[in-house]
């Protein structure tokens, strides 16, 4: 080729395998982000109200999977497991590992926002009677869900973007379409500004989101 | 005793991870440094400047790494430019390092409490020795934590490079099993995989012990 010829009406003829590549990384991207809140919450909370033993064991899981690369964890799940007699499917293994990384993410940033609850209001709560649980039911979860809340939408939008790891594994969502279509067709400018801008119009429109979300329960006379 | 599969297996990942601590490296290296230059662009009064530099950021920011890879891969052999995998991963790891680090440092700059500048600008400091001897110092504190969490991000995500075909510590372990399986019907994924994670672990627990400890020591100040 002596000169690039770039036709981005190309983009239009592949639209159908596009669409559905993009179904799946949305597929895979939801159920991940919504393991990934369930998980977080879930295990930052145990954390935050040091329960023995538990808290021990959720630290060990946050650690392995925050201080090891996704891509080695995807790797794990899909190629070493089968040997221990567990045959996940591309599609399991795509959301099985966001949701496990996200989680451990997620437990920690919910962790720091319960943790960073001033400990009078539970005093004062204890002072009037509230059961331990009761009191973190009320007060210590509404105030420090909403202090989490940056950080863990941070880690839900990078849930969303890492589901491009799984054409690793094969699973044709969204990129892994994409590079199917380049290297039979070669075209590499269009396909790959195509997916470019929707990629990122999809995190401009959540970080836009997550930013009103935020507005619109950041705790009235800052913390 | 050690299994026999097991020595020539080690030496070949060992050639792996020396690839993906060089990667690491060269795309710390430079993110820091280039990322620090544009981050300081993005507090400098001019409304043009910190247009373009915002661009680059939430381009390469908001782009899975993985896409850049490929786009990089794919697309500078199209407009003649010959890269081998190595250099493509590194390019495409520094663009996405290099946006973040912008982003810590623009922070950790605004996050210098406006009266320190301006009680420099009262004693008489003029704008470059204000920045160099009463904001720069204190945003050096505050960006440390969250540059050396963006340090063990990047040596993780050099495990990407995999996707484009370096022969990283992921790849070699890769084509081990491969290797393996062919020849003695056994895959072996399971330790090797496993020993992957491990040596993972073993370089960024350390780096995320460090990040901790500084954030606290920040918070304690």
């Amino acid at each position: 080729m002596t000169a690039v010829d770039f036709e981005p009406g190309f983009v239009f003829s592949h639209l159908g395998p596009l669409g559905q590549g993009l179904a799946r990384t949305l597929a895979i991207s939801a159920v991940g982000t919504a393991g990934a809140l369930a998980v977080g919450g879930l295990l930052g909370a145990a954390s935050a109200l040091r329960i023995p033993v538990v808290r021990q064991g959720i630290g060990a899981y946050v650690e392995v999977f925050r201080n090891t690369p996704l891509l080695v964890q995807i790797f794990f799940l899909y190629f070493a497991l089968p040997e221990a007699g567990v045959k996940l499917s591309a599609f399991t293994v795509g959301w099985l590992s966001l949701v496990l990384w996200g989680g451990a993410y997620n437990a920690e940033n919910f962790r720091a926002g319960f943790e960073a609850v001033d400990p009078k209001y539970v005093e004062a709560c204890r002072a009037l009677g509230f059961s331990e649980l009761a009191s973190f039911r009320r007060v210590v979860l509404p105030l420090g869900t909403r202090t989490a809340l940056p950080s863990v939408t941070n880690t839900l939008i990078s849930v969303f973007k890492n589901s491009s790891f799984m054409i690793a594994i094969g699973y044709p969502e969204l990129t892994d379409t994409a590079v199917d279509i380049v290297s039979v067709t070669f075209r590499a400018f269009e396909v790959f500004i195509a997916i470019g801008v929707v990629y990122l119009g999809l995190v401009w429109i959540f970080s836009l989101g997550a930013g009103l979300v935020e507005r619109r329960f950041a705790i009235p006379g800052g913390h | 005793m050690m299994p026999l599969w097991v020595g020539p297996v080690a030496r070949y990942m060992a050639t792996g991870l020396v690839t993906t601590l060089a990667l690491a490296a060269v795309s710390i290296a430079v993110s820091v440094v280039l990322g620090t230059l544009l981050g300081a662009l993005l507090v400098l009064p001019s409304r043009a400047v910190r247009l373009a530099v915002r661009c680059y950021v939430e381009i390469w920011r908001g782009l899975p790494i993985i896409v850049t890879l490929f786009f990089i891969f794919f697309v500078l052999p199209v407009i003649g430019l010959r890269f081998d995998t190595f250099v493509a991963a590194a390019i495409g790891l520094c663009l996405w390092g290099s946006a973040n680090v912008a982003e810590v440092v623009r922070g950790a700059v605004q996050s210098v409490p406006h009266g320190q500048a301006d009680a420099a600008a009262a004693l008489g400091f003029p704008w470059g020795r204000r920045m160099r001897h009463v904001v720069f110092p204190q945003a050096v504190r505050r960006a440390l934590p969250p540059l050396v969490g963006l340090v063990v991000n990047l040596t993780q995500q050099t495990s990407l490079a995999t996707v484009i075909g370096v022969l990283d510590l992921l790849q070699a372990s890769q084509r081990s099993i491969e290797r393996l399986t062919l020849s003695t019907g056994a895959t072996h994924a399971i330790p090797i995989l496993g020993a992957v994670l491990v040596v993972y672990f073993v370089i960024c627990l350390p780096l995320t012990f460090l990040s901790r400890r500084l954030e606290r020591s920040l918070q304690r100040a």
